[in-house]
């Protein structure tokens, strides 16, 4: 257990790009430093990100003398970019409000729209996700996915119309409730889905194309052959669960096989 | 009927500022013609140029030429969007607003060191704010920047400086009203100290105070000029 832990541990330093690695220290533990099993995942609610056991402070904050989330001010250029990627969300809500009085969901739609793992959409119209916070997270989160090459591509490749669900990565609908873990595995699955659109290979830029933490994240079962060599599988459930043992593989992986996990 | 005595009223400067600019220009003449062909590449692909570079140069350019100022904010709003459409980014409008907001921290000192630095900042800041639209709204984060440069335009000694009074009236003309929608109660105060001045100071050149009362008046009459009022400030004065 103690490897476990020094495992979810590093797992905050690797698995979560971005600046985001603060966040997986407090998922992982509860106040009380216990360290939570998926088991508790329900509790994950997106109001952990604004809780006050964080080790750092937040990148936002609401008083009461604002109208949302107050960004911490650092230039023109940052509250800038705040302020428009606000302007888009909150635009983005009215149109999706907008989209589900008009009934534009069918039942046909809920079923397909969640490529992750997790079902749990919220059909009833109003149980969306409408805290601007977390919205604005993952707005940033799907930015970064869709400033990407392979993303052009794939959008000039395949129109909307023509996209199959289960082939084609889906953009993850930020406004659908989502706990915070489920919704990372999200992007992280989508991001690795567009890879697959990424521009030809020229002088081993590859390497680069492919981002450490979406290795790390790859469904484990891809890998079977590699970590058993590596690191046997204690059970079925530590694959999907604790993605973060593979960050270790990867680790060992590295000098070597590198090359074996992009090509998987 | 002449309106002062027979004594004809300097015709303000406003009138200067009615003139529409022609769309394509975007007034570049002032820079050398290496620069001029740079600004020209970032206008086309702007992916392919140093966009630090570029903000720098407009911004250096802004300080000291008095028209370009006036109008640096159209050829900077199409960088910005030819940027975001070719490579979704906005490099060019963090570099720009970065630096400005260096500018805007040293104002003072500009001011000390050159009236006319700091008019340029003034009116290169308002001119950003005015075509540096972000979803079709001004940018929240410099309201109180703008405003901060123009009570500090409204106090005692820089209303004795024609050209100060001058940049004053000119920024709420152009820009008035959007600032008011955006904080009204700033702009209340800016206006109470814009009477107080009006009446109270001393040193104000005649011109001074005509600018002050147009723009009085502007404000009065919901950031217009009622047509008896524009005869009496813009035509000329006929015996």
């Amino acid at each position: 257990d103690i490897f476990i832990e020094s495992l979810l541990n590093f797992d905050s330093e690797y698995i979560w790009n971005k600046g985001s690695s603060r966040w997986s220290q407090c998922r992982k533990r509860g106040a009380d430093g216990v360290v939570r099993g998926s088991q508790k995942e329900a509790e994950l609610t997106n109001n952990t990100d604004r809780k006050g056991n964080r080790p750092h402070r937040p990148n936002s904050f609401t008083t009461p003398e604002s109208e949302g989330p107050v960004s911490r001010i650092r230039d023109w250029g940052d509250e800038v970019e705040f302020d428009e990627m606000r302007t888009n969300v909150r635009r983005d809500m009215q149109r999706y409000r907008r989209r589900i009085l008009a009934g534009e969901f069918t039942q046909r739609e809920r079923k397909t729209s969640s490529d992750s793992k997790d079902s749990r959409d919220s059909p009833a119209p109003g149980e969306f996700e409408t805290d601007e916070s977390v919205l604005m997270r993952r707005q940033k989160q799907i930015n970064y996915g869709k400033n990407t090459l392979a993303y052009d591509r794939y959008i000039k490749e395949v129109p909307k119309h023509l996209r199959q669900p289960g082939v084609h990565p889906r953009t993850p609908n930020k406004f659908k409730k989502y706990s915070r873990r489920s919704w990372d595995q999200q992007i992280k699955l989508w991001k690795v889905k567009l890879h697959a659109w990424d521009p030809p290979t020229e002088e081993g830029n590859d390497l680069q194309a492919i981002d450490l933490g979406e290795i790390m994240e790859l469904d484990f079962d891809m890998e079977a052959s590699v970590d058993e060599l590596q690191y046997p599988k204690t059970s079925s459930s530590v694959s999907s669960s604790l993605p973060q043992v593979s960050c270790l593989n990867v680790k060992i992986l590295e000098s070597v096989d590198l090359w074996i996990c992009i090509l998987l | 009927m002449s309106v002062c005595a027979g004594v004809p009223l300097p015709k303000p400067c406003v009138l200067k500022r009615m003139e529409d600019s022609s769309k394509e220009d975007y007034k570049i003449h002032s820079f050398d013609m290496e620069t001029q062909k740079l600004l020209k590449t970032a206008l086309k692909d702007p992916g392919s140029v140093d966009l630090e570079k570029v903000s720098s140069v407009i911004v250096d350019q802004s300080l000291k030429d008095q028209m370009f100022s006036k109008e640096a904010g159209r050829i900077c709003f199409t960088i910005v969007q030819a940027e975001s459409k070719q490579n979704g980014g906005s490099v060019f409008r963090r570099n720009l607003l970065n630096r400005l907001q260096q500018e805007f921290k040293a104002r003072e000192e500009t001011r000390k060191r050159s009236t006319q630095e700091w008019v340029c900042l003034v009116s290169f800041i308002c001119n950003i704010f005015d075509y540096l639209k972000v979803n079709n709204m001004p940018m929240m984060a410099l309201v109180h920047p703008v405003y901060d440069c123009l009570f500090r335009l409204a106090q005692p000694d820089a209303l004795k400086n024609e050209e100060e009074v001058d940049c004053l009236v000119l920024q709420l003309h152009r820009i008035g009203e959007q600032l008011e929608k955006m904080n009204l109660q700033r702009m209340d105060e800016l206006f109470c100290l814009l009477r107080d001045g009006f009446l109270l100071q001393d040193g104000l050149s005649s011109l001074g105070r005509l600018l002050l009362l147009e723009i009085l008046e502007f404000r009065a009459g919901s950031w217009m000029l009622s047509e008896t009022a524009q005869k009496y400030y813009y035509s000329e004065v006929t015996d």
